[in-house]
């Protein structure tokens, strides 16, 4: 069985691989790519859950199959596949391109998941980054030199950070910094390098309040493009965040007091910026920034139940993140763009509306109950004043998000004659709709059959070396 | 003596005729998930242009008369001598956080459940007049009472949190689509006191949760767990604070005025009958049933509260201009009510505010609708161009005095032995405030009696638009609730066959809803039929 572990990357970049190519090909010929691209995720996720489960190493140690890495793949598959399948394609510039980025995108993180040292990180978190950087500069160039911008300096503080770990404990392999870490005295020389490769991950994770490159671009990106870049990349520099968290645990002093700020200010700030803004996009950014956060305090927690808590909650965060913008498609210019959605697209709407509760951390859907769990663990490791934060972000982003549901449901669609650019509505196909079912299916059953998989995201907590 | 009759369960176990003919190990959880998978199917039936609103209607009448039907069946089947949970169900959930989903009732959760039941029934009859966006109408009615059924049954920290924060959402978006002209404070105000309330209940759950060494957040582990008294402190006043939110108790109320004024008729009825009683039933269940110290500790100014509440309440009533605002003044009586005799901590006001539960429900329900209908009639809100309506509204009138005697506690009504339990066994452990609340209950009376003899029997207002008296639906649903009041009011330990102690059909509520007191007061001593023969 160990052999077709890296099946499901292989299928994923080979895919992408045939969808560039496929970008020569006539027009005509790619009228069922998205179709395909999603069957090709929905395969690579099946062969993840049946063949995943096989605990092995490739490549010399290179690459993990574990709990962990079975976890975050399949909810990065899950997350790419939805976001192919709800994704309005007519409203996208370069069809093709885009489906092989996110691809790209979820192959980036899934390297992540499974990598066993530094290089593994890295380059995973680049290759993320990079799809974003491609698929958000076929709309707008100048968004994406910005984002390339952003993402230079955030890369840097991550590889700075990473070597100075290097430097100290003498080691790139994660369980080597681990065992090593054991004998490290938490100083400030080390400190701050974890503060800086904190930082780069924040940067990337567009944390408030270091979002000023993800929202703008986020906002101008196409929809599919603010899913990667809100999504995809934000969950790979929180699985980046995760393996950096188990691998310095036995310094919890140089890793807890950032997180613990970092989750603070991004719980209560997301909260307060998505109930400021009226961009139903922009709240979905800041929402989504707000449920990092709340990832960010169970790692801040340092033991198994958080950090297994955080891995359930990143998985309902990355499928409302990514699919959530592909979602809304074109509505991006005011609440007005989703009025009346519930009416004239009812699966969709019903998509949009539960992504935004569940970013939000509404009961009962996927998010409440991974903000729960985190809030268990705070509350059992005594940080009771971050889990008070966290419940005034959560009630803000709630009121947030009511608002967004209402303009879908309960106000009146826009006159024809009226809607812009912003505010076109999306093509109905079949793909789209039978996504956005799926999307609602998964968001809501994810509490609802909480079981199995926070069983699955505890034993990937503990795959990390957590007890 | 009547009280003490009233307030115990009957001394000998007869059963009820048809008891154990249909019985279901799920009977909570279909109270729930019902009306759930009605609300999702209702919004796969295809309604061009509004062509099946009717039927909406009637898919969410006959699902809450299913769900009646089901309560009135674990109703009429509970075991009334047994302490514990009853209908119990339990099944991992995040068990590695000890998350179950575990559902049970004992005698004030059954009281709830029933509550929950003609409430929600009513509400829909309450709605038949809602025309725009009928679907989205009931399935948002529909879920906001699965939560309230959930919240009720919950027998898990995480389960109670998850259907109490599950109702914010159904609950601010009917106000906000179907409301009055405030319909926009109403909302967001209602959004942010029980967004907070939810808020106070998670850290108070959390604190208990790490108190007790953060193995499960089941109510059989966490609210028997021995905690500190500094703990049971924070956590008394965290669920204070959320109890205060959702009932509610000066100085969280400040919701109260715009939603019962500005919300459509049933979410009215839902919020001030069923959805409102949760704050009173969280504070029984979560604090007087489990933090003696904290309980103690915390009674005098969980007392102070409820008479300030009443009081307050009183005053703003009587000074009202509006008829629809004093009316969700005068709904916040009952809830006070309740809520004092919780923390009068003795057997008897703890029995009075566990049957204050239901018949407070009632009674701020029937005076909320009573209000929203008969202002819809008359045309205005008005009070000093509502004026000598007895003629012209002989029904509105009929309930309208039905209703006030209710919420004073008049003989006849369910809520005199309440009440009455409540005071009397009150003014041994808190004299003073028994003493204000008495006062608080004087106020309220002055208060409704200006009030109805202004609008009803004063000189008739020749300026005032034109009225007419309820229609045949309106009557319906006045009259379930005003027929509930009396019903228990009359046969509070049930119907029985003359000469004999066998129930007809009604083991009767104080039979029910005495399962379980015992377990709640530790002084309390439940009498044993065996000692006695």
């Amino acid at each position: 069985m160990s052999n077709y572990v890296l099946v499901p990357e292989a299928l994923v970049m080979a895919a992408a691989l045939v969808l560039v190519l496929l970008g020569r090909a006539p027009r005509r010929s790619r009228r069922w790519a998205p179709l395909a691209a999603t069957v090709v995720v929905a395969a690579a996720l099946g062969v993840e859950l049946w063949a995943g489960s096989t605990l092995t190493s490739q490549f010399g140690g290179a690459l993990v199959q574990d709990r962990f890495a079975l976890f975050a793949k399949a909810a990065v598959l899950l997350a790419a596949g939805l976001a192919i399948a709800v994704t309005d394609w007519s409203d996208e510039g370069a069809p093709v391109i885009g489906m092989a980025m996110i691809l790209l995108a979820a192959f980036g993180v899934m390297v992540i998941a499974s990598a066993g040292d530094f290089v593994g990180l890295w380059a995973g978190l680049e290759l993320t980054a990079a799809a974003g950087v491609v698929l958000v500069s076929v709309r707008r160039t100048d968004l994406g030199l910005r984002l390339l911008v952003a993402g230079g300096v955030a890369s840097a503080l991550v590889l700075v950070g990473l070597a100075f770990v290097y430097a100290t404990t003498g080691s790139a392999d994660l369980l080597a910094v681990r065992r090593a870490a054991a004998s490290v005295n938490p100083t400030l020389p080390l400190a701050i390098p974890v503060m800086l490769l904190l930082g780069g991950l924040a940067i990337r994770a567009g944390l408030p309040p270091f979002e000023f490159a993800r929202l703008p671009v986020g906002l101008g990106a196409s929809p599919l493009g603010a899913g990667i870049v809100i999504g995809l990349v934000a969950a790979a520099a929180l699985v980046v965040a995760f393996k950096i968290s188990a691998a310095l645990l036995p310094l919890p002093a140089v890793l807890s007091p950032y997180l613990m700020v970092a989750a603070a200010v991004a719980m209560v700030g997301g909260g307060a910026a998505a109930l400021a803004t009226r961009s139903p996009r922009a709240r979905l950014a800041y929402l989504a920034a707000g449920q990092v956060g709340w990832i960010a305090a169970g790692l801040a927690t340092h033991y198994r139940t958080g950090l297994g808590a955080s891995l359930f909650l990143l998985g309902a965060f990355a499928v409302a993140a990514t699919a959530g913008p592909s979602a809304m498609a074109g509505a991006d210019a005011g609440e007005f763009a989703l009025a009346g959605m519930g009416l004239l697209r009812p699966a969709r709407a019903a998509g949009i509306a539960l992504a935004f509760l569940s970013l939000a951390g509404a009961p009962p859907l996927g998010g409440f109950f991974g903000e729960f769990a985190v809030a268990s663990a705070l509350a059992a490791s005594g940080a009771l004043w971050l889990l008070a934060l966290g419940l005034l972000g959560a009630v803000m982003s709630m009121a947030a998000a009511v608002g967004t549901v209402r303009a879908i449901y309960l106000q009146s669609p826009p006159d024809e004659s009226r809607r812009t650019a912003g505010a076109r509505l999306p093509v109905l196909t079949r793909l789209s709709t039978g996504g956005a079912v799926a999307l609602c299916a998964v968001l809501a059953g994810y509490g609802v059959f909480a079981y199995p998989i926070f069983s699955l995201a505890d034993q990937g907590a503990e795959a990390l070396g957590l007890r | 003596m009547i009280l003490a009759g009233i307030a115990l369960a009957s001394p000998t176990p007869v059963a009820v005729p048809g008891a154990g003919i249909f019985t279901s190990p799920l009977i909570l959880s279909l109270s729930i998930w019902v009306p759930v998978a009605v609300a999702i199917a209702m919004n796969f039936i295809p309604n061009p242009r509004g062509r099946y609103d009717t039927l909406m209607k009637q898919i969410a009448f006959f699902t809450n008369l299913g769900i009646v039907f089901i309560l009135f069946i674990a109703y009429n089947q509970f075991q009334t001598f047994l302490p514990g949970m009853q209908y119990e169900e339990k099944l991992p959930w995040l068990a590695s956080i000890g998350v179950n989903y575990h559902l049970g009732v004992d005698g004030a959760g059954m009281t709830m459940m029933v509550l929950s039941g003609i409430i929600g029934i009513t509400s829909v009859l309450a709605s038949w007049g809602v025309r725009e966006r009928v679907r989205s109408y009931f399935t948002l009615l529909l879920l906001l009472q699965a939560s309230v059924n959930g919240a009720i049954a919950a027998h898990d920290m995480f389960v109670l949190a998850l259907f109490w924060g599950a109702a914010v959402v159904p609950a601010a978006l009917l106000v906000l689509g179907w409301g009055g002209p405030r319909r926009e404070a109403a909302a967001w105000r209602l959004v942010g006191y029980w967004g907070l309330g939810t808020a106070a209940l998670v850290i108070g759950t959390m604190t208990m949760y790490a108190a007790s060494g953060g193995s499960s957040f089941d109510m059989d582990v966490l609210l028997k767990a021995t905690l500190t008294p500094r703990v049971q402190l924070a956590v008394g006043v965290a669920l204070i604070v959320a109890a205060a939110t959702r009932l509610p108790l000066f100085p969280l109320h400040g919701w109260v005025r715009d939603v019962y004024s500005d919300s459509p008729l049933g979410v009215s009825v839902v919020i001030a009958g069923s959805a409102s009683r949760l704050g009173a039933y969280l504070l029984l269940r979560a604090l007087v049933a489990s933090d003696a110290d904290a309980s103690r500790l915390l009674a005098p100014f969980i007392a102070v509260l409820a008479a300030i509440s009443i009081g307050y309440a009183a005053l703003v009533a009587l000074r009202s201009v509006d008829l629809r605002s004093a009316a969700a003044h005068l709904a916040m009586v009952p809830g006070g009510i309740t809520v004092f005799g919780l923390a009068a901590l003795t057997p008897l006001s703890i029995a009075g505010g566990v049957l204050s539960l239901f018949t407070g429900g009632l009674a701020a329900a029937l005076i909320v609708a009573t209000a929203w209908t008969l202002t819809d009639r008359a045309q205005t809100r008005s009070l000093p161009l509502l004026s000598g309506l007895a003629p012209r509204m002989p029904i509105l009138t009929w309930v309208f005095v039905i209703a006030t005697l209710a919420l004073l506690g008049v003989p006849l009504m369910a809520s005199f032995p309440a009440e009455a339990m409540i005071l009397f066994g009150s003014f041994k452990t808190q004299p003073v405030w028994a003493f204000a609340v008495a006062a608080g209950l004087v106020l309220t009376a002055v208060s409704v009696a200006v009030i109805t003899h202004r609008v009803l029997f004063g000189e008739p207002n020749h300026d005032a638009p034109a009225v007419s008296d309820a229609s045949l639906g309106e009557t319906w649903y006045l009259g379930v609730m005003a027929g509930a009041l009396l019903w228990v009011g009359l046969f509070p330990g049930g119907p029985k066959l003359p000469g004999t102690e066998q129930p007809i059909f009604d083991p009767g509520l104080i039979n029910i809803m005495g399962a379980g007191i015992s377990d709640i007061t530790a002084p309390y001593v439940p009498p044993n039929p065996a000692a006695t023969q």
